[in-house]
């Protein structure tokens, strides 16, 4: 058995992919295609990626890979059960706050619900002009991905961690620690066979934080809680936008949504990284 | 503590203390690099260049950030005599990192991969939430690579990231300049 360790620039983050097998390196290629496609399938800053498309075409059925059609459900599924906590049709408030590009179409609406994503057999349709974001999810969906693929090159174990969505599979436990609002870091455990993401919310207002550049929106009259919010799940995806629920719902509901809908919220206001 | 499907506990084992809190790896050394960028090539001619302060002005003035150093690890990739690309080794120093990175550029100047050789943080790591980009495949000196257009800067790379794109660009320059008539 061997075990290698590489890492990419991808996703605008650090993509770093290890793996555990006869062939680690057959395992590494396999996964890193994987991030790469998911990029270019659902990159928003991308105006040639799918999602592109699908945003300057409301109203029109847009040919799309099967994996687009998965997200997009899993999205839906994921807005419809979080009761718009988490939201993926808020593409248009981010344009128009010049937070994401503007590749045209028309104006778009500032937000949507789930009902504005319809999808088909490798189809897709925007029954309004809101424009989809994918920021939240897709990620953490990549992730998997990827981890589904060097699992397939017949890998014993492997992980894949894009700048801190990260997900460990098979007979590998990886050391996982949370850095405190002071700093200091706290080990946590380490993860096996699950997924962890952490998403940061600032105060409205706040100046960018260049290591944290990620802005969420926040249904009307709910500011996201400051802080950063990290989730564990059995998936990546599910990870990724269930810290955008943690950061959004009240702190009466939090725990208890997160765990409703698949996830564990880990320590409140910290963030967890792997230590590897 | 609310009730959930799984006992999460089973998938975060106890760990006695870490040993090391900061973030350090090496992944590739440059050989190993090498093979994977250009895996057809028999040859690495070494054609390390060396920039007089004229020189690292006119890439500075092309690429608009600062070339560093005054000498540049460059190797030229062959099979049989011709020419495959370009294999570059450089380092970018971010806010708490270093990060040492090869990058493959075909002849006509596009950028064949990316792959990070080690990757240190000076005092830990911290999680980035970043938003996508296009990847650096296929880039050319002719696209667009401004970080205001091509990466929003809010939504957009991390800095560290960032800083890996700027040496992107910076050595697309250096082959224009330098190497793409050698």
């Amino acid at each position: 058995m061997r075990e290698l360790r590489r890492m990419r620039p991808l996703l605008g983050t650090f993509v770093e992919v290890g793996a555990r097998g006869l062939n680690p390196a057959k395992a590494l290629d396999a996964a890193f295609d994987c991030i790469v496609e998911a990029q270019a399938r659902w990159s928003f800053q991308d105006p040639d990626s799918e999602l592109s498309r699908l945003n300057a075409r409301p109203g029109q059925a847009v040919p799309v890979h099967r994996q687009t059609v998965r997200v997009l459900r899993l999205a839906g599924a994921l807005m419809h059960g979080s009761g718009g906590l988490f939201d993926c049709t808020v593409g248009g408030a981010l344009v128009s706050q010049g937070v994401l590009p503007d590749h045209g179409g028309p104006p778009p609406l500032a937000r949507g619900d789930a009902s504005d994503i319809e999808t088909g057999h490798r189809w897709a349709r925007l029954r309004r002009p809101v424009r989809v974001t994918l920021d939240g999810i897709a990620k953490g969906l990549a992730v998997d991905a990827a981890i589904m693929a060097l699992r397939k090159t017949g890998a014993q174990a492997g992980w894949v961690n894009a700048g801190g969505d990260l997900r460990v599979w098979g007979d590998m436990a990886l050391p996982l620690h949370r850095r405190e609002a002071d700093g200091r870091l706290t080990p946590l455990g380490a993860l096996r066979g699950a997924a962890v993401a952490s998403s940061r919310a600032q105060s409205p207002g706040a100046a960018p934080d260049p290591c944290f550049p990620g802005r969420l929106v926040a249904p009307p009259g709910r500011p996201p809680q400051p802080g950063v919010w990290t989730v564990m799940a059995r998936t990546a995806w599910r990870a990724d936008a269930l810290t955008k629920v943690a950061a959004c719902a009240t702190p009466v509901d939090r725990e208890k949504l997160v765990a409703m809908l698949g996830g564990f919220l880990l320590g409140g206001q910290a963030h967890a990284m792997p230590s590897a | 503590m609310t009730r959930s499907p799984h006992d999460w506990r089973l998938f975060l084992l106890p760990m006695a203390a870490l040993a090391s809190s900061a973030h350090a790896a090496d992944y590739l050394t440059v050989a190993q690099a090498q093979v994977l960028l250009f895996p057809a090539a028999k040859d690495f001619a070494d054609q390390t260049l060396k920039f007089d302060d004229a020189q690292r002005n006119r890439i500075k003035a092309a690429a608009g950030v600062r070339q560093r150093t005054a000498e540049q690890k460059v190797w030229r990739a062959e099979r049989d005599g011709q020419l495959l690309g370009w294999f570059i080794v450089d380092e970018v120093i971010g806010k708490h990192e270093f990060i040492t990175y090869a990058m493959a550029i075909s002849p006509d100047g596009h950028v064949l991969g990316v792959e990070i050789l080690s990757y240190r943080e000076t005092h830990g790591g911290q999680v980035r939430d970043a938003s996508w980009r296009k990847h650096f495949a296929g880039k050319t000196l002719a696209d667009r690579f401004k970080l205001d257009e091509d990466v929003p800067n809010i939504s957009g790379a991390t800095l560290s990231c960032r800083n890996v794109m700027d040496g992107v660009k910076r050595l697309l320059v250096v082959h224009k300049l330098f190497l793409a008539k050698a």
